[in-house]
């Protein structure tokens, strides 16, 4: 009989623990806060959705459009104040163009920025099924805030991040987060508060966001949201530079015509070899490509642009001489002329150095050709040197190389 | 006889309740001819607005304006404030410019300086001071001038940068001269303890010159703390209290740095300073001019917005929420959200909130509750320069167009 009290005792005690209580309460605020955001059998339906509305920053209010997938997935079109700014995230790795930061041009985000666009591409509630994506919350208990009482939840990202959200603890919805932001790319602190939740097709979003951090003020007025709309998924990529899209031509396989100077100055054929051009990364093409001419080449070419000097430069590595050569050049009325004739690796004048030229002409989507010249007098006088004529693969000719 | 008495005891009340009301539409404080009012605390009192859903209030003129953020004054039937023209996308012109207060028409306007281009937007920040016979602004590019009321003929002009060594804050010289008998006194931070200067207001010539310290954001509160009639300069991490002869009272070293919105005084020998990063807010106090700190707390950080202290609780923008705090404890009373980084005055025991896209709600100055008494879509775009108020009418401003509007 003794023993039968103990036991119950102890189970009493245990049943106090506040571990278990806790456990138990978080997941049940968490079960009510997604029933009253629609509940989960409407939620996992939902794909994607379209959000479009008004956003204001620095006090003025434009529209914005976002795309975000089940799969963590965002896109955003918006102004912040004057500047139209664009932003991707893939789930992984993002983007942003923000001409605030005096970047004209997509750029990858850090690891700041990442947290940020996680937490932007939620579902609106980082808690639908948070387990899956490896959330972790803990009740921390209640709190009066602004006047209403709020269950306090500790949400806790797979990245360690960790994020406050404060639910109604009468309606489940979310009234205020306190998480990590960021304010031109440097992390900050910042609060949020959600209001004005209407239903669309059955589940319930907040139409009203306000977001601020240190003397920032952002607010987010939806106006619609579309349920799995059609997404062109391209708009999650990193858009590369116009300057460099303009080399796209050279993207794919080619079959590659060798024609090398021969002594009495016209061009003689020398076979044929095999060119695949890709993007390396966003905004670099790369460049493979063999040949013999007497000993083999094997070359790397890397094609990029730079924004300071408004010129494309190359990057070749050829494992022949073991070494980069580095060329810079303009596109102008579709011709592409590069050379190094600007570039030095020597403090001293070489009077006896050969120049070389690079000429991509006669350029289409299925063609184009490149003609080296070199020059010993500083690129006053160019000889031609070899012609290389490229003509796209087409399926059935690709190589299984 | 006793119905004679009664007779005449009513005609004398109703006589003397004539006479306050005239007196009141007369009170000095009824003009609003410097930054945030005559007293400088964005507060008139002896006014009794009736509420906007009572009577809306009517739009008396809306006027397109050269860009700038710098407060409408008024004064003898003219309103004062600092535009900005562009010339082409590089360079433009900077005016004090002066309007009718009847129907918002220009008056005259004279060039100050040349015109302050940024990307939050263009133009100046300061708000000119209106004297017997002259105004006095500040341009963005530090140069002091007295132009007469009149016709807007310059008096004197005195070029901070160039005389004293002064150097441009990022958003340009932003602080507001205020008037103290035969001197305009102003922040200039120059070098050679010339952070703040007087100058004789008639002939631009230097009175005193205190302090060290580059030029920010914050304006001079003139009044009195402990009966002593003193000057208060908020500047970097410094707080400074100047008899009007430029002598020191005293100073303090604020945990508040490089506040924007104005210091409040009250109480009689209390100063609430705010700023929008930590700690917020401060409460000083002073006794045998010697201040100490008697409160802070972070639940009012006012950044380019300031605040309006009222029967013991301060009134003001959070960052972007509207808040009401007791000045005592620094407990928050009530917070609303919706109008950005917007700026406020009080009337009377209500509160004129704009918000920062042009919309006048209109609020009762409690801290039981947010009260709102009524709103109208004022003005469009963006709008930071707090509303002026005098003769019934409120002055608004956003950054290319001011609008009056009739409340009484």
């Amino acid at each position: 009989m003794k023993l039968k009290k103990l036991q119950a005792f102890f189970l009493f005690a245990l049943f106090l623990t506040p571990g278990i209580l806790v456990a138990q309460t978080a997941e049940e605020i968490i079960t009510k806060h997604i029933e009253a955001h629609g509940g989960v059998e409407k939620w996992e339906k939902v794909e994607a959705l379209k959000i479009k509305g008004r956003f204001t920053a620095f006090s003025l209010e434009k529209d914005f459009t976002s795309y975000k997938t089940k799969c963590g997935a965002y896109y955003s079109d918006l102004y912040l104040g004057e500047q139209h700014v664009f932003e991707g995230f893939n789930g992984k790795c993002g983007w942003t163009i923000d001409p605030w930061q005096e970047i004209e041009y997509a750029r990858n985000i850090n690891s700041s920025e990442t947290n940020v666009f996680k937490q932007k591409a939620e579902f609106f509630t980082p808690f639908l099924n948070y387990k899956k994506k490896g959330h972790k919350v803990e009740y921390i208990g209640k709190e009066n805030v602004d006047g209403e009482e709020m269950f306090v939840l500790k949400l806790t990202r797979e990245d360690g991040k960790s994020e406050k959200w404060y639910l109604n603890t009468k309606t489940y919805l979310e009234y205020k987060c306190e998480a990590p932001w960021v304010d031109f790319a440097q992390p900050v602190p910042a609060e949020m508060y959600f209001d004005d939740f209407r239903e669309v097709d059955g589940i319930t979003v907040p139409f009203f966001i306000e977001r601020t951090f240190w003397q920032r003020d952002r607010i987010t007025q939806i106006e619609s949201v579309e349920l799995n709309p059609k997404i062109d998924k391209s708009l999650f990529t990193m858009p590369k530079r116009k300057e460099i899209s303009k080399l796209t031509f050279m993207e794919g396989d080619w079959d590659v015509k060798l024609e090398f100077m021969g002594r009495r100055g016209t061009y003689r054929e020398r076979g044929t070899t095999e060119s695949c051009i890709k993007f390396a990364s966003t905004n670099m093409l790369q460049e493979q490509i063999s040949y013999e001419n007497g000993f083999p080449n094997n070359l790397s070419i890397n094609f990029t642009y730079d924004a300071g000097t408004k010129k494309y430069r190359i990057a070749a590595f050829n494992d022949f001489t073991s070494t980069f050569d580095m060329f810079q050049g303009e596109l102008k009325d579709n011709v592409l002329v590069m050379e190094d004739t600007q570039i030095s690796y020597s403090n001293k004048p070489n009077a006896t150095r050969m120049c070389r030229q690079f000429t991509y002409t006669k350029i289409d989507n299925n063609q184009f050709t490149v003609e080296n010249k070199v020059s010993t007098d500083e690129g006053k006088t160019w000889k031609p040197q070899a012609r290389l004529t490229y003509t796209r693969k087409v399926e059935d000719t690709l190589s299984k190389k | 006889m006793k119905k004679t008495k009664l007779l005449f005891t009513i005609c004398a009340l109703l006589f003397s309740a004539l006479l306050n009301h005239a007196h009141s539409q007369e009170a000095p404080n009824q003009e609003w001819n410097q930054f945030r009012g005559a007293q400088r605390s964005g507060s008139t009192d002896n006014v009794d607005l009736t509420s906007f859903t009572d009577k809306e209030p009517k739009l008396v003129w809306k006027k397109k304006l050269g860009d700038g953020f710098s407060e409408i004054t008024i004064s003898g039937g003219n309103i004062y404030t600092m535009i900005s023209e562009r010339k082409d996308s590089i360079t433009g012109d900077e005016f004090i410019a002066a309007f009718d207060e009847k129907t918002g028409n220009e008056v005259w306007r004279t060039r100050v300086d040349n015109m302050f281009f940024d990307t939050f937007g263009d133009g100046p920040r300061s708000t000119p001071a209106i004297g017997e016979k002259n105004v006095y602004s500040l341009s963005s590019y530090g140069k002091l001038s007295a132009n007469s009321k009149k016709d807007g003929n310059t008096i004197w002009q005195v070029d901070f940068m160039k005389e004293y060594g002064s150097k441009i804050p990022r958003w340009g010289f932003s602080s507001s001269p205020v008037i103290v008998g035969n001197n305009v006194i102003v922040e200039v931070g120059g070098t050679d303890s010339r952070a703040f200067m007087a100058f004789d207001k008639k002939t631009g010539k230097e009175v005193w010159k205190k302090g060290e310290g580059i030029a920010t954001y914050n304006s001079p509160v003139h009044g009195k703390i402990n009966d002593k009639e003193c000057i208060i300069f908020a500047n970097g991490r410094k707080v400074y209290s100047l008899t009007t002869a430029g002598d020191t009272l005293w100073t303090y070293n604020s945990p508040i740095s490089n506040p924007t919105g104005m210091p409040i005084v009250f109480d009689g020998n209390k100063i609430f300073i705010s700023a929008v990063r930590n700690p917020g807010f401060i409460v000083l106090e002073v006794n045998n001019n010697k201040a100490n700190e008697i409160s802070r707390g972070t639940s009012m950080k006012n950044d380019y917005s300031s605040s309006i202290y009222h029967d013991g609780y301060v009134y003001g923008f959070h960052v972007a929420a509207l808040q009401c705090i007791s000045v005592k404890t620094g407990e928050k009373k009530w917070t609303k959200r919706g109008y950005g980084k917007g700026s406020l005055i009080r009337i009377g025991d209500q509160l004129l909130v704009l918000s920062d896209k042009g919309k006048l709600i209109q609020v009762k100055a409690t801290p039981e509750a947010y009260i709102e008494l009524g709103n109208i879509q004022a003005i469009n775009g963006k709008s930071w320069t707090a509303p002026s108020f005098a003769n019934g009418k409120i002055y608004l401003r956003n950054l290319t167009e001011m609008a009056c509007y009739e409340l009484k």
